[in-house]
């Protein structure tokens, strides 16, 4: 079952556009969502989660119409937008109690496994957190309300090696079940490497290929130069972006 | 949903300010007070927490909990008309002191009276519909949207207080006199209608215009 469904979403600003961006996430897979900053990522993800209004395009979750029925995909989901800096005088209890009040299927043992596991004191405030705690402060509210799709915006930017890693593992180990599915932003390639399953490769807003990882790598090997190995993820990157900064150059 | 969008704002939004200014209506015991300021003050408290809620990004907040993007206006304006409310039921208890201890008459303005609560709830309905349909435009600039508000509020409140020096009104609007207060009941009804009135007008407005901004 297709979890997350886009369909041709576009938006158009004074200086940046998205065109026509499709993709879509079956369940228990990791998808990977890459590109260089202000490639159009944040924005698709926003347009997803209605935050940005597109031009065009449609949205389903769990085989639902988003627009029409934003609450229940939303009671279904869990959202994590860039670096989590609301609230950050506030404690973590009283952000989690507030946030529970809007999901009647709020599961407190749920909420206190994950706060055990990912070693949190919800007597801190958010602003004591470092940035890979606020990351899986979120997730444990996710995970609290049963949250089936996990979207989540460059939630390893900042984040040391070890704590990237350590985020990378949880990821991979919640989708196990088959049951949930992530979708996660990065513009660094290695976190992919290590746990996507699908990634979807968006430049100058518009989607350059959306597929499996090991056919993903495959496509782009054309770029390889007669005496290069196979190309990673991160030279298939920079191959990609570079060609068009050198012609711009030539110009 | 809407209980649970109201404890949110309370819980996070509201600025120990608004709290404070709740408290206001003991500026009623001032011998003479142009008493529209206590309500301006309320008004001062619900900018603060404007102000709160955007530093701390609570639209990025809301916009991830399981509700929809209008919703975010719906909450704002319930937790204006709850604490507005509030503020006018909290001062009556100081009227009732000031009569019982015979302060007299308020030589600095109209005087603490049913007609005065219509008025203020005339106020009130001015100040949302101008801070909350400016504000919802961009969704952060608390600054302007509340300059734009207070300049309708001022202009109300000095017709108002201009008013009740018009013979015939003044007898009328400017007194506590119970038979009077009696007369003045309609004016209060007339307030509260323009206030549940507009606060529904200008949900549907700053609503509106909230869902067409890109966060």
């Amino acid at each position: 079952m297709e979890l997350l469904k886009v369909e041709g979403l576009s938006k158009s600003y004074p200086a940046f556009t998205l065109k026509n961006v499709s993709f879509s996430l079956k369940e228990g897979r990791i998808m990977g969502f890459i590109g260089k900053n202000g490639a159009g990522k944040s924005t698709t993800l926003k347009s997803m989660l209605g935050m940005v209004h597109p031009d065009s395009g449609a949205i389903s979750m769990f085989g639902r119409d988003f627009r029409e029925e934003e609450g229940y995909c939303k009671q279904n989901m869990g959202i994590v937008l860039g670096g989590i800096d609301f609230y950050m005088k506030k404690k973590l209890k009283v952000i989690t109690g507030v946030t529970k009040k809007f999901y009647p299927g709020w599961d407190e043992g749920n909420y206190e496994k994950y706060m055990r596991i990912f070693e949190l004191d919800e007597n801190k405030r958010v602003e004591e957190l470092s940035a890979g705690m606020r990351v899986k402060y979120l997730l444990a509210l996710a995970l609290s309300h049963h949250a089936r799709l996990l979207v989540l915006d460059e939630p390893t930017s900042g984040l040391d090696p070890v704590s990237r890693d350590e985020l990378l593992t949880i990821f991979e180990k919640l989708v196990k079940d088959g049951k949930r599915s992530i979708l996660f932003s990065t513009h660094i390639t290695s976190d992919l490497e290590k746990c996507a399953d699908d990634i979807t490769y968006i430049k100058d807003g518009e989607i350059v290929k959306c597929s499996g990882k090991k056919e993903f790598l495959d496509s782009f090997q054309s770029l390889r130069e007669p005496d290069e190995k196979e190309l990673s993820l991160e030279e298939i990157m920079v191959k990609m972006e570079r060609k068009n900064y050198d012609e711009e150059f030539a110009l | 949903m809407m209980k649970s969008l109201l404890y949110k704002e309370f819980r996070l939004v509201a600025h120990p300010m608004l709290y404070i200014t709740l408290a206001f209506g003991a500026m009623f015991l001032i011998p003479a007070y142009p008493f529209y300021v206590i309500f301006f003050y309320g008004c001062l408290g619900l900018f603060f927490c404007f102000i709160n809620g955007r530093e701390n990004k609570d639209t990025f907040f809301t916009a991830t909990l399981p509700i929809k993007k209008r919703d975010v206006v719906k909450a704002r304006c319930l937790f204006a008309a709850a604490a507005q409310t509030a503020q006018i039921l909290l001062s009556i208890p100081f009227i009732f002191v000031r009569q019982a201890v015979g302060m007299g008459a308020n030589d600095a303005g109209i005087e603490a009276n049913p007609a005065f609560f219509g008025f203020v709830f005339i106020m009130f309905a001015i100040f949302n519909a101008v801070f909350f349909i400016s504000f919802f435009k961009t969704a952060f600039k608390a600054g302007k949207a509340f300059l734009m508000a207070i300049v309708p509020l001022c202009i109300f409140v000095a017709a108002a207080e201009t008013a009740i020096h018009v013979p015939g009104l003044d007898t009328w609007l400017d007194t506590s006199a119970p038979e009077m207060m009696v007369r003045q009941i309609p004016v209060l009804i007339f307030g509260m209608l323009v206030y549940a009135g507009g606060m529904l007008l200008t949900y549907r407005c700053a609503a509106g215009r909230f869902e067409a901004v890109d966060l």
